[in-house]
């Protein structure tokens, strides 16, 4: 189990975050850039001190303010954006190093490490130098390497994001798969949230130094907590303070909602949830509409995403067809409408909401 | 990359630059060419197979110690100065600016002077000298022994210099991906930071056995030019120049053999700079 709980510092940055990771779960470390991601992941790799708090890998702490436990004792296995293999050493002596750091023999180290190989299916690839293999062959390599060193805890730091769009896809299938198979608790640094979903039991959204967010994937994407997350997931949200199921927006306007607790509250909604008229309707059942001027048109898949600006501000998702029919363009005046079964409210976190 | 442009603005110098070009040219290579001319080819077999006792000078004896004390300073350098530039490079401590000035110096400092120093510090009335000769009875100065500190003094300096340019453009995250796969400092740095210097390695070795190749001022001073004791090729010249002239041109043939060699080694190395 990872446990942390620390305030580390990088330059003037300051991070204080709380993480748990259980034997054997992915949690997804979300957040942009700046967040404070790689900070963490260095305090629990070891390869950082932690200026106040503690880390403990399975139990035992290996940092806090009178224990310092270096990288090379803590036996967690981290995998680096930019894979990080020994370009003198072939990939099977790569893939051995741990072993032979620990001081297991040549014979048994290069044995375990072929066995690694081929469960991560490169066993071909055994003799190549590292300048020899691709990006995603490489990332691949460089998990073998993480997982033949036995590690107590495994860390991803965005082992995807320096690969191109297709060799991503395909190694994010692969990495599915063999975090499924880890047995030890992992946390995956990612700024993609798609990533996170993907691989990931559990999200924690770091932002700007703290958790902003954490929770199992579904919660993030029904109920995100901040602007960033909601923009990430694809959702509109709105702060603002409720009575009576009827939200009054912190930047104008308001919803009403089915059902919605008393005091502040985070109002999230689909833009696939909301509708598009030319005119005020006054034929629908919807009881939120309210009017506003596109502000841009974007094609999302089949859809076409329109930035509606309010107040409320809106993305709102409907099919090109619609669009034809409405007959709108940029700088139209047009109005929005949303059922109040579709619009979630919720208790707004402790948090700022920008 | 380089434009078409640029290839051919290079190509067309201002003119007032071609002769004073020329004239350097001709200066640098002038002397070389006269070595290679006026060399005994003719009888060079005889002049490295016998010594002359007479004049005070054995060739053969005088390049095999040159080559042999060379060889040793290089591998002495190596064990002292490969420590010593990671030292320079990646550990943080007061006065580290002041240590690389001194561990330079040598580069800067006249041979001659830099004999004399060692003279003081390892001669049998020197600072350390003293206490080496009343303890073990060692008389370093004016031995091969000598010859050997004399070329480390002046030379192991090229070598931590070029190392520790390496060790500090090294990639840290190396060693750290090395220190999360459970490899310690010494494994990390035998197993990681030094394989990945080897190329800056080499290029140091081959410096600083050049210039312990070459060495003159600071041997003559401390280990003296004593014929089949301390006389080292350069040391040799000068006597041979004394007596005869075609002994100095013998002897400096092998030298410039190895400065051929040193420039074809070290050409790769030039190109990338250049490159970069």
């Amino acid at each position: 189990m990872i446990d942390v709980d620390c305030r580390a510092s990088n330059g003037s940055f300051v991070l204080e975050a709380a993480l748990r990771v259980e034997p054997g779960e992915v949690t997804a470390l979300l957040g942009p850039n700046g967040a404070g991601k790689s900070t963490l992941l260095r305090s629990i790799a070891g390869l950082q001190r932690i200026d106040a708090g503690h880390v403990a890998i399975g139990g035992v702490v290996v940092d806090d303010a009178s224990t310092f436990v270096p990288a090379e004792e803590r036996r967690v296995g981290v995998v680096f954006q930019d894979h990080r293999l020994f370009p003198h050493l072939r990939v099977l002596d790569n893939v051995a190093f741990g072993l032979r750091s620990r001081g297991v023999g040549r014979a048994e180290a290069h044995r375990i490490a072929r066995e690694w190989l081929d469960r991560l299916g490169l066993a071909d690839l055994a003799r190549r130098r590292p300048a020899a293999l691709s990006g995603g062959q490489g990332q691949r390599v460089a998990l073998a390497r993480a997982l033949a060193a036995g590690p107590r805890a495994l860390l991803l730091d965005e082992p995807l994001a320096a690969l191109d769009i297709q060799t991503r896809a395909e190694v994010q299938g692969e990495l599915r798969t063999h975090l499924r198979e880890v047995e030890q608790p992992t946390v995956l640094v990612t700024h993609d949230p798609i990533e996170a979903l993907l691989l990931a039991d559990r999200v924690v959204v770091l932002e700007s130094g703290r958790v902003a967010q954490e929770g199992s994937t579904a919660d993030i994407t029904r109920r995100p907590a901040t602007p960033y997350v909601a923009r990430m997931v694809g959702m509109n949200l709105f702060a603002g303070t409720a009575s009576d199921g009827v939200v009054s927006l912190d930047g104008g306007g308001s919803l009403t909602v089915a059902d919605a607790p008393t005091g502040r509250v985070l109002a999230a909604v689909r833009p696939s949830a909301l509708t598009l008229h030319a005119t005020e309707p006054h034929d629908t059942s919807a009881r939120n509409r309210w009017a506003g001027r596109i502000a841009a048109l974007a094609p999302l898949g089949d859809r076409i995403r329109v930035t509606v600006a309010g107040p409320p501000d809106t993305l709102v998702d409907v099919t090109a067809a619609a669009i034809a029919d409405l007959g709108v363009a940029p700088g139209s005046e047009v109005w929005v409408s949303a059922k109040a079964t579709e619009i979630s409210a919720y208790p707004a976190p402790g948090l700022s909401t920008g | 990359m380089r434009s078409p442009q640029g290839v051919r603005r290079s190509q067309r110098p201002p003119l007032l630059l071609v002769p004073p070009a020329l004239i350097g040219v001709a200066f640098l290579v002038l002397p070389t060419v006269a070595l290679l001319v006026r060399a005994p080819w003719s009888h060079l077999v005889s002049i490295y197979s016998h010594a002359d006792s007479a004049d005070g000078i054995d060739v053969a004896a005088a390049v095999r110690l040159s080559v042999l004390a060379s060889l040793v300073t290089t591998g002495v350098a190596a064990v002292l100065g490969v420590p010593l530039a990671w030292l320079l490079a990646r550990v943080r401590f007061p006065g580290r600016g002041l240590l690389r000035g001194a561990v330079t110096m040598p580069l800067v400092l006249p041979p001659v002077v830099g004999g004399l120093a060692l003279l003081l510090a390892f001669g049998r009335r020197g600072l350390v000298g003293t206490w080496l000769y009343d303890t073990f009875g060692w008389s370093l100065s004016f031995t091969p022994t000598a010859v050997v500190l004399a070329q480390t003094f002046v030379a192991m300096p090229f070598l931590v210099v070029t190392l520790e340019g390496a060790f500090r453009s090294a990639d840290v995250g190396l060693e750290e991906a090395a220190a999360t796969l459970g490899a310690r400092r010494t494994r990390v740095f035998t197993h990681v930071t030094l394989p990945l210097a080897v190329p800056s390695l080499i290029s140091g070795m081959v410096l600083c056995w050049a210039r312990a190749l070459g060495e003159f001022g600071a041997t003559m001073l401390f280990a003296g030019n004593v014929m089949d004791y301390t006389q080292t090729a350069p040391t040799g010249v000068l006597t041979a120049f004394q007596s005869s002239p075609e002994d100095a041109v013998a002897l400096s043939l092998p030298m410039m053999l190895i400065a051929i060699v040193v420039l074809v080694a070290l050409r790769e190395r030039w190109l990338r700079g250049v490159a970069s």
